[in-house]
């Protein structure tokens, strides 16, 4: 009886064993033992780095799978965030400093938030208007390719641009909220790491929301299925695709204004935050973007596990040899990829 | 091509073995005296016409790959400096004969692109790119990180490959070299080897179903590719004297293929012939617009773009449609040579 049981189990087991399932118990499983054995520290950091990357990743698959676009110049917008982030809160911070009683203690980073994720659409709108409806209007042949091209020369000109218009000087701050650090289970969490966690989550949870549960999403979901289908029921393709760019940029831009504590903004902050994108897409296949948000944490935790163990300057390393790993023996992602288009065109 | 005429006389037998027109022989004669002529005559402009002709040779090999097998080789640049670390520390450590070094470069390099050639042969445009450029990413990181070998961001010093201190046979050097990487990528072209790799840049599915084997001849492909890099960054290594980590950033690498593309794809020729003027522009309108930093990498980034859009075929394109077609007899023979001309300079 109990080997019955057993069995049953079993077999339970290895049916539910994907290499998604796997990666998941595995992650979580090297994330207990590592702050076992380095503090809680390592789990907060995870945490709101992979919190970030999320952000960033799901409108890097988002382009991917609706558009078909490599976006090279992700990072871009990671920039335009940490700048209007910036330009935002530094008046509101000094108003803050001469008026401590006012109610924009509280909002003001909020504020700073939404003026980011405006900017950032707006950015992507003209984006998609000036330059990929235009190449779409010419040619579609050999898409893929020639839009990853164009999204280099985007990210030459915004990067450059910066440094034309802004400097190349750091633009930071000193942090969106004073006071103590928030204690939990004997860990000091900055007021600053909670509140990009806070924001990370939220707007991870509104999203998967908005891309599954309402009309406007499964329109999007439908013309990464099937482009041509989705036009035949009636889908304003153009309007769909311009949305889906401004989305996937306003996320970018959300990102790069909650971090801007920690990365202030010069010219090239958006690299980094562009490699991890890239490594968490391939990972999880690309233009998945469900799977990209679990992929976030994975290379989150591997980034911190090798700057803590081995040092940091190899956090580029590790992960690009997982990821040309990853790319040899499963093409498709960990998750899969839902698009089959990218890999055709 | 195939259907060439054999041609009779030695100067066309000359001009054949080194796949140029007339107008080609002309143009390189041009470059040849240039450092002699009045306003080329400073040693500042030497130098930029050195760095011309180094972003020329790049272009060439790298549009070798992106242009015929279609796969756009996102690390180039990091194997460029592999060969350049790899020159310079056999001449300062092992104290090789300095051409020998830069072969031994080309020869690490050419490893280098057998193991990229490898790990993307089961991948198509976008992925292969991807991996490319993970690999560059990792090999640029590790040469951040082994102080003891590289010296890491500090800059590497390299033996100076003459001992004079005039920068003119430094430029017959590149020139030279310039003008061997040209013939043998046209010569590789012009065999059976170059209409496969045509016939696999074009549509892959077909190349192999009339007999190609993609994987010989995108390793093959891959391989004199990177040799190039390898080479050439032998070159750039013993010529600046000091290396630096930063040379293998993505960044250089989308200035070599913006002049690749710009020149048009596919040419070979066509991002050797801009690569000239656009490093004159660049570099003039850097020294002019000095007060506002980073014009010229923004006007570059809009030229990329623009001509992504609008021209795709790039310089070449304009050249073979307007200015090739000519009815005159003597003009057609200066630009299009005795056979014809197909696709040469």
């Amino acid at each position: 009886m109990s080997q019955e049981l057993k069995n049953g189990l079993w077999a339970k087991i290895t049916r539910n064993m994907s290499l998604a399932n796997i990666s998941i118990i595995a992650t979580i499983l090297v994330a207990v033992l590592a702050t076992l054995d380095r503090g809680g520290y390592m789990l907060v950091n995870t945490l709101v780095e992979g919190g970030m990357i999320a952000l960033m990743s799901m409108g890097l698959a988002l382009t991917l799978g609706v558009l078909n676009i490599p976006m090279f110049a992700h990072g871009e917008f990671f920039m335009i965030g940490t700048l209007v982030g910036y330009y935002v809160f530094t008046p509101l911070s000094s108003y803050m400093t001469s008026h401590p009683e006012s109610y924009l203690v509280f909002w003001g980073p909020i504020i700073t938030i939404l003026a980011a994720a405006v900017a950032g659409a707006i950015a992507g709108v003209i984006v998609e208007l000036f330059i990929f409806r235009q190449l779409r209007k010419r040619s579609r042949e050999n898409w893929v390719m020639n839009s990853f091209l164009l999204t280099v020369g985007l990210s030459v000109v915004l990067i450059n641009g910066h440094q034309l218009f802004f400097g190349a000087d750091f633009k930071g701050i000193v942090g969106y909220y004073h006071g103590s650090p928030l204690t939990i289970l004997g860990v000091y969490i900055s007021r600053d790491r909670c509140f990009a966690s806070i924001v990370a989550v939220l707007v991870v949870a509104l999203f998967w929301y908005f891309i599954t549960h309402t009309r406007i999403g499964r329109a999007i979901r439908s013309v990464s299925q099937d482009e041509t289908g989705a036009l035949m029921v009636g889908i304003p393709i153009n309007a769909i695709l311009m949305l889906t760019m401004a989305l996937s940029c306003a996320l970018a831009a959300v990102a790069g204004a909650g971090l801007l504590f920690m990365y202030p903004s010069y010219p090239t902050v958006g690299l980094m935050p562009l490699y991890m994108a890239w490594f968490v897409v391939i990972l999880a296949g690309l233009g998945n973007v469900m799977g990209a948000v679990m992929c976030s944490f994975m290379v989150a935790l591997l980034r911190v596990l090798t700057i803590t163990y081995i040092g940091s300057g190899w956090d580029l390393v590790f992960p690009s040899i997982l990821i040309i790993l990853i790319l040899i023996f499963k093409p498709s992602g960990i998750f899969g990829t839902e698009v089959r288009g990218v890999l055709d065109k | 091509m195939n259907n060439t005429t054999r041609a009779n006389n030695p100067f066309d037998k000359f001009l054949d073995l080194t796949c140029l027109t007339p107008f080609g022989l002309l143009t390189i004669l041009i470059l040849a005296v240039l450092p002699f002529v009045p306003p080329f005559n400073h040693e500042y402009l030497i130098r930029w016409l050195i760095s011309a002709a180094l972003m020329a040779c790049l272009a060439i090999a790298f549009d070798f790959t992106a242009g015929l097998i279609n796969i756009v080789n996102f690390g180039y640049c990091a194997i460029m400096g592999l060969g350049a670390y790899t020159s310079a520390i056999m001449v300062s450590r092992l104290g090789c004969n300095i051409w020998l070094s830069m072969l031994i470069g080309g020869l690490l390099a050419a490893m280098a692109g057998v193991v990229i050639g490898v790990i993307t042969l089961r991948l198509r445009g976008i992925f292969a790119a991807c991996l490319a450029w993970f690999f560059g990413l990792a090999l640029m990181g590790t040469t951040i990180k082994l102080v003891w070998l590289t010296r890491g961001p500090m800059g590497l010093e390299a033996k100076r490959l003459m001992d004079t201190q005039s920068n003119v046979p430094y430029y017959y050097v590149i020139l030279l070299m310039m003008v061997a990487i040209y013939a043998i990528c046209r010569w590789v072209t012009r065999t059976k080897m170059g209409v496969a790799f045509k016939a696999i840049g074009q549509n892959m599915e077909a190349a192999r179903t009339s007999g190609i084997n993609p994987v010989l001849y995108r390793l093959a492909n891959f391989v004199l590719s990177c040799t190039i890099a390898g080479v050439v960054g032998g070159f750039y290594a013993h010529y600046y004297g000091i290396l630096t980590p930063d040379m293998m950033k993505t960044a250089k690498t989308v200035e070599v293929l913006a002049v690749a593309y710009i020149g048009g794809r596919g040419s070979l020729w066509g991002g050797a012939a801009i690569a000239f003027p656009l490093t004159f522009a660049m570099e003039l309108l850097r020294s002019s617009l000095s007060n506002l930093p980073g014009i010229n990498l923004v006007i570059y980034g809009i030229l990329l773009v623009t001509v992504m859009i609008y021209y795709p075929g790039g310089f070449a394109e304009f050249f073979d449609s307007h200015i090739r077609k000519t009815k005159g007899k003597v003009m057609g023979y200066i630009l299009n040579g005795a056979s014809g001309g197909n696709n040469t300079i």
